[in-house]
């Protein structure tokens, strides 16, 4: 027998991004009521009718119930007991870099996010979220340049108010979901990126969260617009500090693909987990959409999932253009007490859509990883095919791994697979990369991430380098 | 720490091993002794505890000694990790190689020999100092370079499985080899191409030990000594010409033997 | 009277017997008329058809219709739930002997018992109903016995239910062919439990068919012993409204189970079918196939789970789901689950959804086969496997033939 003790120990790596940046804030205090609302908006100065949207999605949400259904378990939040606005305190306007609090500017340098002009990265505009704002974007003039806006969501509703009033909540109206109605009420910042006709984005564009303060959540709110014949790749990734309360995060990302346009949307999520009893970490209840309204459009979403106490995440694609394109590829890795329940819908609404979907779950501790999806076939997707493959292994017998595909079709001319398997590391592969003088955590991390493989293969180069070095991090500890 | 006569000195050493699995007893004591620069061929039927014998060596962790020992060079090895064992120059090749579905073979060949190489105090290989050693040592079993991009073993027909295996010796430059069934499900011409390779890596310095129960591979590879095996013992040692009488008579005849201990 | 104010209506009482397990039943119904809003296999019950199966009249009375005669086998013993006559039949090597009240009781006590999830409300409402008259258990032991045919009806315009038993003894090796028949504008709920000691095997076949209008809620419960063999082998077709429920338990693990079976919906019927297969013990094996058909307005459902907890190591499950669309207007909805604790199993599921092989199609036809003749045979094809795995059924070719006319 594998010894299960060495292998657990194995994926039990303490968590690398759990300082606290000290930093004077400036908070809403706890609670939530229109007053807040009106406060937050204020606080943004924003126009009317983004403060309309935010208390219309208020009034939604009151009537709206906590959903229970996802395999998760946890202990009720009190909305009351949030805070919905924390923001570093800095002057004013920041108008460079130079102006931005050095405390912030370390803060990414810590996580390997550069910010200044010198030491930033290369090929990767970044837009960098602290709480509730977001503190800096690099590359902006260049990529003006091009045409291409990529800037935050606060600056784009003041300075590209017609595409915000077209698009925001056309993908996910506040009505959508519980997390959907209070994330349009309360959001905060974000990312906002417009992608004009024609243009291909010269470099990967990504934003970085990470939560700072214990007892805010974070709200932020994502808007990706791809015009006809365009093409962007996006990534997304995030941090929070080691808190023993969970902190509440529950984002809203939109995605707008037109006419033969193609989003790549990436995320590393790595937020803290909470310690091996469970205690602590983030509640991710996240809603990610995206709608290939063109012809021959394609959004494309991967995820590497690591962290999070609870995960409660379905990046979908509405496929309405003939011949639109959706994919999701993810591998979550989950261990001691942490709960995902993450998977995808693909509606196919348009004919001749086609979608993919690869799921790799890892799961060891006593963790519970699940898989749930929906594939729908709607009676004009004629000619639409949609290919799933989920694939659960298990380390240790203390974890659980669920499948729960769901599979609806109304269209005769269309068709639907759907494969999935459950397997763990097995001794004799163990041995065999043993024999050749393999060691074992190293012959454990390879065999995980050849699991991962197809997943993988899909990540942008910088990303893929990445998440093979998270989960191999996950993976490393002490043997024996 | 003995002191050790380069050549004379055994290189494996094994002495009145017991073994099992879920308490079933395999081995009941075999004696085998390897000195640099021989080969060895272990003959028998199926089941006669040869295969069990091999992977013992390598430390399978499914099988327990349960009396006597293993000595690679001077030293008892029951207590080293399969990996240790393979670091430190012990090499098993499967019969039945496993598949692993998404681990690239190039990425494990390199992992694998840089391995070696530590424990050697050589220099680890960089990705393309290691695609050139790996080019070269292709050659030697005559495999395409396309096999590096595949999942290990995953989709290889038989022979390409244990031509892999030889390649992995190759790469390895084990002192000691033991190659389990390595002739079986090859086609005459597959197995010349096997045989040649091991017959190029194997020098003075190395101990070979074939399992087989066909006389075909030692016809390639010509043994200095022939052990038969039945019932987890050895119960014949003699030259080349062992196995000739073994094909001529048959497995009745250590049948016979058997019954006569 | 509706069905239901008969069983929520505590003045009402025409059962001629009453049972603490029938009051226990009657109580959660009367707290919880109907299956749970949260019970996500009733999510997807079209409401309407529901109460029109629940909107008759109950009766205990049943016609008992004519053997069909693809259904005719001389060597079969023949057994009507609700015949009163009672059975007793020995031969050497065999005996099929009728249960008594208490000790039906003692095994659906047992099976309520061992149940750690909700109570299956079809099961509930079966129970609520059961009297001497419409329930049947019988012991079957011992080696070559003859096939038994069971069948069960409905009868016009009125509500039945019935309820079967079958206790399969140590060591037995027994077919079994359950024959449901559905008159038009009737309603028929029918629970079977089977439970297999210890080394038995069942080759078991259920074929429903219904009528115009006419409603099913079948739930077949078994209960596995360690070393038993179960096998399914099923067909279900021409209901306005029908509900499958298969709800297997390996008690112990260490048992193989085998389900096949078949949904043809037409019409704006729905039909559906539940499965949830338990392992409760180690090296479990499960291989089962889900084949279901809708055409014209019909509305075709799967929803399988497998549940692996931690004592199930080293079971081998696997579950495909396969549909045909036929029509337009039709619809399918598929939800295979695994469930997965312990960490040394090996699992799968599929499902597929798609409509006739078109290159086959036209393979056929520029052989000169018309586009009917064509999906004809490719249908026979795909009802060919489930057939063949249903037992005792002799007539397999006029069955077919049946089913596709």
């Amino acid at each position: 027998m594998i010894n299960e003790n060495l292998v657990n120990n194995v994926v039990a790596e303490p968590y690398k991004y759990g300082f606290v940046t000290d930093i004077e804030t400036e908070k809403i205090s706890k609670g939530l009521d229109e007053g807040v609302i009106r406060l937050i908006s204020q606080k943004k100065e924003e126009p009317k009718y983004l403060l309309d949207f935010r208390l219309n999605a208020f009034k939604k949400w009151q009537k709206m119930q906590e959903p229970d259904w996802a395999n998760l378990g946890y202990k009720k939040i009190d909305y009351q007991d949030i805070i919905y606005y924390s923001a570093p305190k800095q002057k004013e306007k920041v108008s460079s870099l130079d102006e931005v609090d050095p405390k912030l500017l370390e803060t990414f340098d810590k996580l390997g996010i550069p910010l200044t002009e010198q030491k930033r990265l290369t090929n990767v505009a970044v837009d960098a979220v602290f709480d509730s704002v977001s503190i800096a974007t690099t590359y902006k003039e260049q990529l003006a340049e091009h045409g291409v806006i990529f800037c935050s969501i606060s600056e784009a509703v003041k300075e590209h108010p017609e595409l915000i009033e077209k698009y925001l909540g056309s993908v996910v109206p506040a009505s959508d979901n519980y997390f959907a109605a209070l994330n349009s009420a309360v959001f905060s910042d974000g990312s906002f990126v417009y992608i004009p006709k024609d243009v291909k984005c010269p470099m990967d564009l990504s934003s970085y969260f990470r939560i700072n303060s214990g007892d805010s959540g974070q709200f932020e709110r994502t808007l990706i617009i791809a015009e006809e014949s365009s093409s962007v790749s996006y990534l997304e990734g995030c941090t929070a500090p080691m808190f023993d309360t969970n902190t509440l995060h529950a984002a809203v990302v939109e995605l707008i693909a037109l006419d033969n346009a193609s989003i790549k949307y990436s995320t590393v999520q790595n937020w803290y987990a909470g310690n091996e009893n469970g205690v602590g970490g983030i509640f991710n209840f996240v809603t990610k959409r995206g709608k290939c309204l063109g012809k021959k459009s394609k959004i494309s979403w991967s995820q590497v999932e690591t962290g999070s106490a609870i995960t409660w995440k379905y990046p979908s694609c509405l496929l309405i253009g003939e011949e639109s394109v959706g994919e999701f590829y993810s591998v979550a890795l989950t261990n001691n007490l942490q709960k995902a329940d993450t998977g995808t819908k693909m509606i196919h609404i348009g004919a001749k859509t086609k979608s993919t979907i690869v799921s790799k779950g890892i799961s060891a501790g006593q963790s519970n990883n699940s898989y749930r999806g929906l594939v729908k076939m709607g009676s004009k997707a004629n000619g639409s095919r949609n290919y799933s493959q989920c694939d659960s292994m298990l380390i240790g017998d203390q974890a659980s791994a669920n499948t729960f595909p769901y599979i609806n079709s109304q269209q005769p001319n269309s068709e639907v697979e759907h494969e999935a398997s459950t397997c763990r590391i097995s001794e004799d592969q163990l041995f065999y990369l043993q024999s050749r003088g393999i060691e074992f955590e190293e012959a454990v991390s390879m065999m995980v991430s050849g699991f991962c493989r197809d997943v993988f293969n899909q990540l942008p180069m910088e990303f893929a380098a990445e998440a093979d070095k998270l989960l191999a991090l996950k993976l490393e500890g002490s043997v024996g | 720490m003995q002191v050790k006569m380069k050549g004379k000195e055994p290189l494996l050493e094994i002495s009145n091993l017991y073994a099992s699995t879920e308490n079933l007893t395999i081995l009941k004591g075999v004696d085998i002794t390897v000195k640099p620069g021989e080969i060895h061929a272990i003959m028998g039927r199926n089941g006669c505890g040869k295969s069990t014998l091999s992977k013992i060596i390598a430390g399978h962790p499914s099988y327990k000694i349960n009396q006597g020992q293993i000595k690679f060079n001077g030293t008892n090895i029951e207590s080293l990790e399969p990996e240790e064992r393979a670091q430190s120059g012990i090499f098993l090749g499967f019969q039945y190689p496993i598949e692993i579905p998404g681990v690239s073979n190039l990425e494990f060949l390199r992992v694998a020999t840089n391995a070696r190489r530590k424990f050697l105090k050589k220099d680890e290989l960089d990705t393309f100092e290691f695609e050139d050693l790996v080019k070269e040592k292709l050659e030697l079993v005559k495999m395409d370079s396309a096999f590096l991009e595949r999942s290990i073993n995953q989709g290889f027909s038989g022979g390409e499985k244990k031509r892999n295996e030889i390649l992995q010796m190759a790469l390895l430059e084990p002192q000691i080899a033991i190659l389990d069934e390595t002739d079986s499900g090859l086609d005459i011409d597959a197995l010349r191409i096997v045989a040649s390779g091991i017959k190029k890596i194997a020098n003075q310095e190395t101990g070979t030990i074939l399992i087989t129960h066909y006389q075909r591979l030692l016809e390639e590879i010509k043994p200095n000594f022939v052990h038969v095996m039945a019932n987890g013992q050895i119960i014949k040692t003699g030259g080349s010409e062992l196995a000739l009488e073994l094909e001529k008579y048959g497995y009745e005849w250590t049948d016979e033997m058997n019954k006569n201990i | 009277m509706h069905i239901l104010d008969y069983i929520t209506k505590e003045k009402v009482n025409l059962l001629t017997r009453s049972s603490k397990i029938q009051d226990f039943c009657t109580s959660k119904l009367r707290a919880h008329p109907l299956p749970k809003k949260q019970n996500e296999t009733w999510r997807l019950a079209n409401k309407k058809k529901l109460s029109a199966l629940l909107a008759y009249e109950f009766d205990i009375k049943s016609s008992d219709p004519d053997i069909p005669p693809y259904l005719s086998n001389k060597k079969a013993i023949n057994i009507w739930i609700g015949n009163t006559n009672q059975l007793n039949l020995k031969e050497k090597n065999w005996e099929i002997k009728e249960l008594k009240s208490q000790e039906i009781d003692d095994l659906i006590e047992e099976k309520l018992k061992s149940s750690n999830t909700e109570e299956n409300w079809s099961n509930l409402l079966n129970l609520s109903l059961s009297s001497e008259k419409n329930i049947l258990g019988i012991k079957i032991s011992g080696d070559n016995l003859p096939p038994l045919q069971i069948f069960c009806s409905s009868k016009s315009n009125y509500f039945n239910s019935k309820t079967l038993i079958l206790f399969i003894d140590k060591n037995t090796k027994a077919n079994i062919l359950q024959v449901n028949s559905g008159a038009k504008n009737s309603s028929l709920s029918l629970s079977t439990y089977i439970f297999l000691e210890e080394k038995s095997k069942v080759n078991h076949g259920v074929i429903s068919s219904g009528n115009d209008k006419s409603n099913i809620l079948n739930s077949l419960n078994i209960k596995q012993n360690a070393n038993t063999d179960y096998n399914l082998g099923s067909i279900q077709f021409q209901y306005d409204f029908a509900r499958f429920e298969i709800d297997v338990n390996q008690i112990e693990g260490n048992a193989k189970t085998k389900i096949k079976g078949m949904q043809v919906s037409n019409n704006d019927e729905q039909n559906g079918t539940f499965s949830k297969v338990e392992f409760n013990g180690p090296n479990g094996y499960l291989d089962q196939l889900n084949k279901s058909l809708a055409n014209d307005k019909s509305h075709s459902i799967f929803d399988g789970s497998i549940i692996v907890p931690k004592t199930a190591q080293k079971t081998d499950a696997s579950q495909l789901s396969r549909n045909l669309l036929l029509s337009n207007t039709a619809k399918i909805d598929t939800k295979p689950q695994l469930e997965i604790i312990a960490d040394d199993v090996k699992c799968k599921h599929g499902a597929t959804i798609s409509e006739l092989n078109k290159d086959e199609l036209f393979y056929m036809r520029s052989r000169g086969l018309t586009f009917a003749e064509a999906s004809k045979l490719q249908l026979k094809s795909y009802y060919q496997e489930i057939i063949d795995s249903i037992p005792v059924l002799e007539q397999r070719i006029e069955f077919l033939d049946h089913l596709l006319n």
